[in-house]
């Protein structure tokens, strides 16, 4: 098990098989790195199109979901997979529902990039926006990465940066509660802002539970509302 | 049609040729060996039937007190030699008169069997009051008349071949036209023992003989084989070259040619021991030892056939080793055991060869009484007659084959009785 | 994908070869050979085994240095490839291997504190309190009452008739089966269908009241409805006996034991808590076996 390699089973089929989840989970973690990439890019770029576009393709991620879930299903009545195997699986099932999560949450800022392109300039708002959205982006990478590779140093790093993002979308709502109350007609904008910052921001949550769940599978201990030492420790050895 | 399918068609031909020509070598050998058994079969009954049957010849005897030299108040011992021999003699006479020519006068007598005498004095001295009177009696026919009314001495014959001769013949067609000639059962040929007269003769001493060499051989070897075996098979220490080598030897005995038995108990048991010769006594010790190597082997299989489960199962809740062979094993083996037991007993039943050697081929007239005294078996005296050369003793070799057999027959239908019902399924 | 790792470095590392059957200089430290949670601590512990050793004529080892307790009430499973020594551990423990010519036994083994080797020990005394249940179904050709009355019989358990009835209907009832039969005690014990005679083993096995019941894949011979019945009887006896079973079903073992026995040729690999054995086995050849990488 060196490498998490599903090609020792005795089984060549249940290789296939596990591979296949596997692979089709990868699919699925690309495509919703692509919603949310361009759900920010519609956002910080006015692009209504753009927006619109990710609006309307999330179904395709909700689809992928549901044939996941349904293979793993499939997979777990067929073989009782047990020890990595069944921690695999369980991992799929449980990422994937924070994958569709993303997705919708990035759909909502493909809906929210859309209705502010008529309004006006966010002005130092942009700023911050860019930030939040490339501090996302690069979380998002960043656990796909660590899932992809199980990489459990990589994914206690995302978990850490949670943090970052958290402290980013209070600074956000800090300065918003500023211009709502130096101006009420930004409020409906402000809102609207609110909304993504919001968005984007559950995405790093999303993120994070990934990570988590990547720690699970590798060390077979579930590391989920403990704290960044408990994981460190449990990551680092007994 | 796939190549495979049609590979595997051009094949099936030849193979079901095969297996039809193996069926029918099969069913040829199986023939073969029913034929060889109807024949063997038909031979043996066909010559052998007419042994149970006898012909008689009713004599009108006077019991003359004079003739006799007794009277009805004689005691026993001067009954049984009083001159019965006279009394059929004149009794005969009477019945043909006129022969004056000497060697037909003893021929005359030589109709009726020796017997004829001895029947008359069992009949006065069951009842001595018969001193006196007059009496029909049917007697036994001599061995060469019986042999005539078989239809075994060819009147057209020249009469010198033969040995009823003409006069005879007149006077058997006289007594026969009279209805004096009878053929009746044989009670004789299971009722007495060996005799130097065909028509006399019985194979109930060799019955009695072989009876009580079995019960020697079953009382010996069945409990001294069963208990060799289960020591040999469960408790005896395993891959010890002791052992081992008690294994191959009794496995060699099975194999030894039974007149080696015969000579080691002439050596030991008669020379050495000072055992009385020709007794079942020995003859049972002779056949236990040769017995036994079957026993042992059979009893052995059994065991071994019995399924370690059930050994298992009651090592498991805790019994013991011989608690375990004894309550368990043993029981289901026990058809097994028997089966090989009645094999080796129908065995020792069929011996001659060792019997031979410890003297058991003695001429015995008188019905054992016990195992120490002298007997025969039966296939000895099937092997005693068939030596003899009157034409009657033939049938009666026949008959006792007959015999022998029905009681092989009989061990061996109660050997798969035995074994259908100790049979247990687990 | 093809890169993906994972981080090995807190997953025990095997430290015998798995091709050197005989490497037991590698095994110096017996104590930390086996993975997992081996011992009890003295809390319940009914069996007590040391440097258990086995040994097949002069030359093959079957069992190499296991070390491990089991407690009361629990239910423990074995598992492992055909040929590691499950079994011959089991029979262990009731000196059933005393049977096989050639077969030797060193260690420790003690049952409440007895060394079962000991000179006192009397293996018939043993096996009354150390029953085994086998993988065949294995009832005596006798009637299911006399099946089931034969140990307290072979013990003298029962003072009278009316004991030993007792004693064969409480057998049978804990064994789940005196519902079933109890209109034809009398009837051959061999006449019950498969998953009928394996209880009827239990309930023989029962009879006579023992401490431990060690079960030789009891199931292996019986369709998934008398498995699941045995299984769940299983469970019900575990208030009452400790139960060793080896197993080739490992989803069998998940289900019913508490600890789970991980060995492979002959070494006691990983003995753990049956969730972690297989959610997180700790060590890697438990892990390729419980997966199906075995091999």
């Amino acid at each position: 098990m060196e490498n998490m390699n599903t090609t020792q089973h005795t089984s060549q089929k249940y290789n296939h098989e596990l591979e296949e989840a596997r692979s089709k989970l990868m699919t699925m973690g690309g495509l919703v790195e692509t919603q949310v990439t361009n759900a920010i890019k519609a956002l910080l770029e006015r692009d209504s199109a753009l927006g619109e576009k990710v609006a309307y393709s999330d179904h395709e991620i909700n689809a992928m979901e549901i044939s996941l879930d349904e293979h793993c299903a499939e997979i777990i009545a067929r073989r009782q997979p047990a020890a990595s195997d069944l921690r695999l699986l369980i991992t799929i099932i449980k990422v994937i529902t924070d994958l569709e999560r993303i997705g919708d949450e990035a759909e909502k800022v493909g809906r929210y990039a859309v209705e502010m392109t008529e309004s006006s300039t966010y002005g130092d708002l942009h700023n911050s926006l860019r930030h939040l959205g490339e501090h996302v982006k690069a979380m998002l990478s960043d656990t796909l990465d660590a899932l992809a590779r199980l990489d459990v140093v990589q994914a206690m790093q995302v978990v850490k940066n949670d943090q970052q993002v958290d402290d980013e979308f209070d600074s956000i709502t800090r300065q918003l509660y500023t211009r709502m109350l130096e101006d009420p007609r930004n409020i409906k904008d402000s809102l609207n802002v609110t909304w993504c910052a919001r968005s984007l921001e559950r995405v790093g949550d999303h993120c994070k539970n990934i990570c988590e769940y990547v720690i699970y599978l590798v060390k077979g201990k579930d590391v989920r509302h403990t704290n960044l030492e408990s994981i460190r420790e449990t990551i680092l050895g007994e | 049609m796939s190549t495979t399918t049609e590979k595997i068609k051009a094949t099936l031909g030849k193979r079901y040729a095969r297996e039809k020509r193996f069926r029918f070598y099969g069913i040829t050998a199986i023939a073969l060996s029913i034929l060889f058994l109807v024949i063997l079969l038909t031979d043996i009954i066909g010559k052998g039937y007419p042994a149970f049957t006898s012909t008689y010849i009713k004599l009108d005897v006077h019991l003359d007190a004079q003739t006799l030299g007794v009277t009805a108040d004689s005691t026993p011992e001067q009954l049984r030699t009083a001159n019965y021999n006279t009394v059929v003699q004149n009794s005969l006479n009477t019945l043909i008169p006129d022969v004056e020519d000497r060697k037909e006068k003893k021929a005359l007598k030589g109709l009726v069997s020796g017997d004829a005498q001895y029947e008359l004095q069992r009949q006065v001295m069951a009842d001595p009051a018969l001193i006196g009177t007059n009496q029909s009696v049917w007697v036994l026919a001599d061995d060469d008349i019986d042999t005539y009314y078989k239809g075994n001495i060819d009147r057209t014959l020249p009469e010198a071949d033969r040995r009823v001769k003409d006069f005879q013949l007149v006077w058997l067609d006289k007594l026969e036209a009279d209805g004096r000639i009878d053929s009746q059962f044989n009670t004789i040929l299971f009722t007495r023992g060996d005799s130097r007269e065909p028509e006399e003769a019985g194979i109930l001493s060799a019955l009695i003989g072989s009876f009580y060499t079995l019960l020697v051989t079953l009382a010996l070897s069945f409990p001294i084989g069963v208990a060799a075996a289960i020591y040999l098979e469960e408790f005896a220490p395993k891959n010890n070259f002791w052992v081992d080598l008690i294994e191959v030897n009794i496995n060699n005995l099975a194999a030894v040619p039974s007149i080696v038995f015969g000579l080691l108990g002439l050596a030991v048991f008669i020379q050495l021991f000072g055992m009385p010769r020709s007794a079942p006594l020995v003859g049972g010790l002779v056949l236990t030892l040769m017995t036994l190597p079957t026993i042992i082997i059979a009893t052995r299989a059994a065991l071994r056939a019995v399924p370690p489960s059930i050994r298992e199962g009651a090592l498991g809740v805790g019994a013991s080793k011989s608690q375990t062979v004894f309550q368990n094993v043993l029981p289901l083996a026990m058809p097994g055991i028997l089966t090989g037991t009645i094999i080796g007993m129908a065995q020792a039943l069929g011996e001659t060869a060792p019997l031979l050697m410890i003297g058991m081929v003695a001429f015995i007239m008188d019905v054992p009484s016990s195992v120490t005294s002298p007997s025969t078996v039966l296939p000895v005296q099937i092997f005693l007659w068939s030596d003899s050369p009157e034409r009657a003793f033939i049938e009666r070799t026949s008959a006792a084959i007959m015999v022998l057999l029905a009681f092989l027959v009989s061990m061996n239908l109660l050997a798969v009785i035995l074994r259908k019902r100790f049979e247990r399924r687990w | 994908m093809t890169e993906a790792t994972i981080d090995m470095t807190t997953k025990a590392v095997p430290k015998f070869s798995t091709a050197a059957s005989g490497g037991r200089e590698e095994f110096a430290h017996t104590i930390d050979g086996t993975v997992g949670k081996p011992y009890l601590d003295g809390k319940d512990t009914r069996f007590f085994c040391r440097g258990v050793n086995v040994f097949y004529g002069d030359t093959k080892q079957a069992i190499f240095d296991v070390n491990m307790d089991i407690g009361k009430n629990e239910v423990i499973s074995m598992i492992g490839p055909s040929g590691c020594g499950k079994s011959t551990f089991l029979r262990c423990l009731n000196r059933m291997n005393d049977t096989i010519p050639g077969c030797r036994v060193t260690g420790d083994i003690k049952l409440d504190g007895e060394d079962i080797h000991g000179k006192e020990q009397d293996p018939v005394l043993l096996r009354a309190r150390v029953g085994m249940v086998f993988q065949k179904p294995n009832p005596f050709p006798k009637s299911i009452y006399d099946n089931v009355a034969y140990g307290p019989r072979l013990h003298g358990l029962a003072a009278n008739r009316a004991e030993l009835d007792e004693i064969v209907e409480s057998s049978l009832t804990k064994a789940g089966l005196f519902k079933e039969v109890k209109d034809r005690l009398q009837s051959p014990g061999t006449g019950l269908s498969g998953g009928q005679q394996q209880r009827l083993c239990i309930a023989r096995t029962i009879a006579v009241s023992p401490e431990v019941i060690l079960m030789d894949e009891p199931t292996s011979a019986l369709d998934p409805i008398a498995t699941a019945i045995i299984e769940e009887l299983i469970d019900e006896l575990r208030a009452s006996f400790t139960i060793c079973i080896v197993t080739h079903s490992m989803q069998q073992a998940a289900r019913i034991s508490q600890r789970t026995a991980y060995f492979h040729l002959g070494y006691l690999v990983e003995l753990n808590d049956t969730k972690t054995v297989f959610t997180n086995p700790q060590h890697q050849l438990t892990e390729n076996y419980i997966t199906g990488r075995f091999g």
